[in-house]
């Protein structure tokens, strides 16, 4: 049996399973807890460690599924291209907050967890861990940390964001739907961007946007910004 | 499809190209996304050529993810040694950056 779990076809199986009943689950109890990607990973968790599979089994699969990260990436420019008619009125205000809030999403994570003695190889897994998961991980992977545990954290800020960021964000007097959209996008990703579009359609554009532009201020500066502090 | 996903492919591959020869400190599908923006800005590559290729992934893009989700189950002893403090750290971190980003906007939009 154990050799039957190390067909890659075993792990493409399950993720894919896993997500779309993760999608079910969502449709039919619409609560922000049950991200379909949150318990797709807790299913697959929970039935490797009851069949006793080892994780490098399922990812001889999983590699198959986790590839398209790679061009998925590329995909956001395409995307990016699309939308930035919508923020060309607000641009320069719009670069100018990612730069700011971007810088601080990395420097504040990292301080913070400097200052409460955490290991330097956790503070390289998370300096990047308010952009989108694929940038995330090739970031963490430049700066030697471990890209499962940015994985991992990553998905919680997302989730995080979608559930609390607009409630914090009304409760700190913003007012502005695009402001929350760009904030969510920055600090929170896809995850958080979906909710931005909760808002309104153009709220969840400038996530998106927000996400990309993000994404490349964050990979340029993380690098730097850890050899400042560690 | 098999144009876009050349395309995507394609552009992808220059990416690592261009980091592989000249060792930048930056991975190669995140220069990969930003030369096809150019690219499409340029009109060098139009936009119906990319887009059945593009929308897919990214409607797919959380599936891809889910394995390193996974992966971190090889790490949960390590994070459940330090889960206080990293809750503590990226709340706050987020909690600071959802403010900075909000408020420049909402102070100087249009």
């Amino acid at each position: 049996m154990h050799e039957f779990f190390q067909l890659p076809v075993f792990g493409v199986f399950i993720s894919i399973i896993a997500f779309a009943g993760g999608r079910e689950i969502r449709k039919k109890f619409n609560y922000v807890l049950l991200n379909p990607v949150l318990l797709a990973i807790l299913f697959i968790i929970s039935f490797l460690l009851i069949f006793k599979i080892d994780f490098e089994d399922y990812n001889r699969g999983g590699k198959f599924i986790s590839f398209f990260l790679g061009p998925s990436v590329v995909a956001l420019g395409v995307f990016f291209y699309e939308k930035y008619e919508a923020v060309k009125q607000n641009l320069k205000i719009f670069l100018f907050s990612v730069l700011i809030g971007g810088i601080s999403g990395v420097l504040t994570v990292i301080v913070f967890l400097l200052l409460l003695k955490v290991p330097d190889f956790i503070v390289e897994s998370l300096a990047a861990k308010s952009v989108t998961t694929p940038i995330a991980i090739e970031i963490t992977k430049l700066t030697g940390g471990i890209p499962e545990i940015t994985a991992g954290i990553v998905i919680a800020v997302g989730i995080f964001g979608n559930a609390f960021g607009p409630f914090i964000l009304k409760k700190l007097g913003i007012k502005s739907k695009i402001a929350i959209g760009a904030a969510l996008g920055i600090a929170a990703h896809g995850i958080g961007t979906a909710r931005a579009f909760e808002e309104s359609k153009l709220a969840g554009v400038y996530g998106g946007l927000a996400m990309c532009v993000n994404g490349i201020i964050t990979a340029l500066v993380t690098p730097y910004l850890l050899q400042l502090f560690l | 499809m098999l144009k876009a996903l050349a395309y995507i492919f394609g552009f992808l591959l220059l990416g690592e190209l261009i980091t592989y020869f000249f060792k930048i400190p930056i991975a190669g599908n995140i220069l990969g996304m930003f030369l096809i923006f150019i690219a499409l800005r340029l009109k060098i590559v139009k936009l119906k050529d990319v887009k059945p290729a593009s929308d897919k992934l990214i409607k797919y893009l959380v599936l891809f993810f889910i394995p390193y989700g996974v992966g971190l189950m090889v790490y949960f002893e390590v994070i459940a040694d330090y889960w206080m403090p990293i809750s503590i750290a990226v709340i706050a971190s987020t909690v600071i950056t959802l403010y900075i980003s909000a408020i420049i906007i909402e102070k100087l939009e249009r």
